[in-house]
């Protein structure tokens, strides 16, 4: 028997016992066997697999643990997400839009009714309306408003506040006007305060405050006639344009002239007429541009 | 063709019996391969959670493959080529009374010579080797248990044993 086939035979613990004897007599057997037992004191440290196990059991519980967690947690954040987008939606300020010659009336939460002029604008909040009735106006609108808590309508220009009554508030770029028809007004214009009685008019024009007399019992505008009472040009043009898709050229003319008059939402030519001839002016279409000129 | 029991090795049945087989090997594997300052226990229970995380994938039969290379990478991953250290055991002489101090000083040596010629095997042979000296593996267990071939393993261990012989006569 060859003496490396011994030392294979004994590395890989196969000598018999004929075998055992032959790989004694060799002469390097002791170099051998010192070595293979000195290596034996590098054993790797005791393994405890029981204990080891117990450990990864523990581990391994407390993650599946979590696993019924976790979709838990999904449901739950898609649950919050849907409540919090219904929330947001629901306490979200309602917003009500007219453009140029249109008109529209709303009913809000508490059966108190807006009819809106053209191009304009209303916000209000429907979550909190019962304790907060609070409208946010752009332009003009007529008011018909439930007995109830305060009614605040807030312009730019200044705010009313009503208990139960009908009226109108315009709000134009430098024109304010309110009109009771009702009840009664309460307007804060520039930290001023004051009481509107049924049949009066509050008109700031340019900064210039006014009070007026009203015979109508409702807004002009809601049977298609725009009224004005000693008015700039300058606001009647814009109101007329409001109105009617145009533009209108008023270059030529001293539009801080006073207009007393009204003019219809119905016809363009009949409007233009009712503004033009009691200032003695002309009109002529110029490429789709109205022009104004002094006669 | 024997079907497999299980195609995955979610149930804690199938988990646990892996773990009692492959575990200590496992563990063995990973200290003679990388010494003991990175903690082959750890590595193992990592490789375990591992293989948990993933039973879906993994059928039984895999698993072994699995573990050992995923316990392999692992322990690359933190080596960051750190050289081995092996400790020696230190168990209780057997015979302490009548040795003669030359001898002690001797045998001393000589230990020291044989934990450097084991360092500077390569991590092939020196598993092979000492997974066949100490846990007294025979080749086709160690061949099995590396995905390698029993040739293979006679070669590693042999030559393991010729560059030890080498060495500790040069020290």
């Amino acid at each position: 028997m060859e003496r490396e086939d011994l030392i294979q035979k004994w590395l890989d613990h196969n000598l018999n016992s004929e075998e055992q004897k032959a790989f004694e007599k060799l002469e390097d057997y002791d170099v051998l066997t010192k070595l293979s037992n000195a290596t034996k004191g590098y054993k790797a440290p005791a393994y405890d697999s029981d204990s080891e196990y117990s450990i990864i059991a523990e581990k391994i519980k407390s993650k599946t643990a979590k696993n019924w967690l976790k979709p838990l947690i999904r449901v739950a954040a898609v649950l919050l997400i849907g409540f919090s987008i219904f929330y947001y939606t629901s306490t979200l300020d309602t917003t009500i839009n007219t453009t140029i010659a249109e008109a529209t009336i709303t009913n809000l939460p508490d059966a108190s009714t807006v009819e809106l002029n053209s191009k304009s604008t209303i916000i209000y909040n429907k979550k909190s309306w019962s304790n907060n009735r609070t409208v946010r106006l752009e332009g003009e609108a007529f008011f018909d408003v439930e007995k109830g808590s305060k009614f605040d309508v807030i312009t730019s220009e200044g705010k009313i506040s009503v208990l139960g009554t009908r009226f109108n508030v315009k709000q134009r770029q430098n024109y304010f006007e309110v009109t009771c028809y009702e009840g009664l007004v309460a307007v804060t214009y520039n930290e001023q305060y004051m009481e509107l009685r049924p049949g009066n008019r509050f008109t700031v024009i340019d900064g210039i405050i006014t009070n007026e007399k009203e015979k109508r019992t409702k807004p002009s505008w809601m049977s298609n006639e725009t009224t004005f009472t000693s008015t700039p040009l300058k606001y009647v043009l814009a109101e007329l344009q409001r109105h009617y898709n145009v533009s209108i050229d008023a270059s030529q003319l001293d539009t801080q002239r006073l207009f007393t008059g009204s003019f219809t939402h119905k016809n363009l030519d009949l409007a233009l007429q009712s503004i033009t001839l009691p200032l003695d002016i002309t009109f002529s279409k110029n490429n789709g541009v109205i022009v104004l000129q002094s006669e | 063709m024997a079907q497999p029991l299980h195609d995955n090795s979610c149930d804690e049945h199938v988990f646990s019996s892996l773990f009692k087989k492959h575990s200590k090997n496992l563990h063995d594997f990973l200290y003679y391969k990388f010494g003991s300052q990175l903690n082959p226990k750890d590595k193992v229970q990592d490789a375990f959670i591992k293989l948990w995380d993933n039973c879906k994938k993994v059928p039984p039969e895999k698993a072994k493959s699995f573990l050992f290379t995923t316990a392999n990478n692992l322990m690359l991953n933190a080596v960051a080529h750190q050289k081995v250290v092996l400790k020696h055991q230190k168990k209780p002489q057997k015979h302490s009374t009548n040795e003669s101090p030359e001898f002690l000083l001797e045998e001393k040596q000589y230990n020291e010579k044989l934990q450097k010629a084991l360092e500077n095997l390569t991590e092939a042979q020196r598993v092979a080797f000492l997974l066949n000296r100490v846990e007294g593996k025979r080749f086709k267990e160690i061949a099995q248990l590396l995905d390698i071939s029993v040739k293979a393993v006679e070669k590693r261990i042999y030559g393991a044993l010729k560059k030890l012989r080498e060495d500790i006569e040069e020290l």
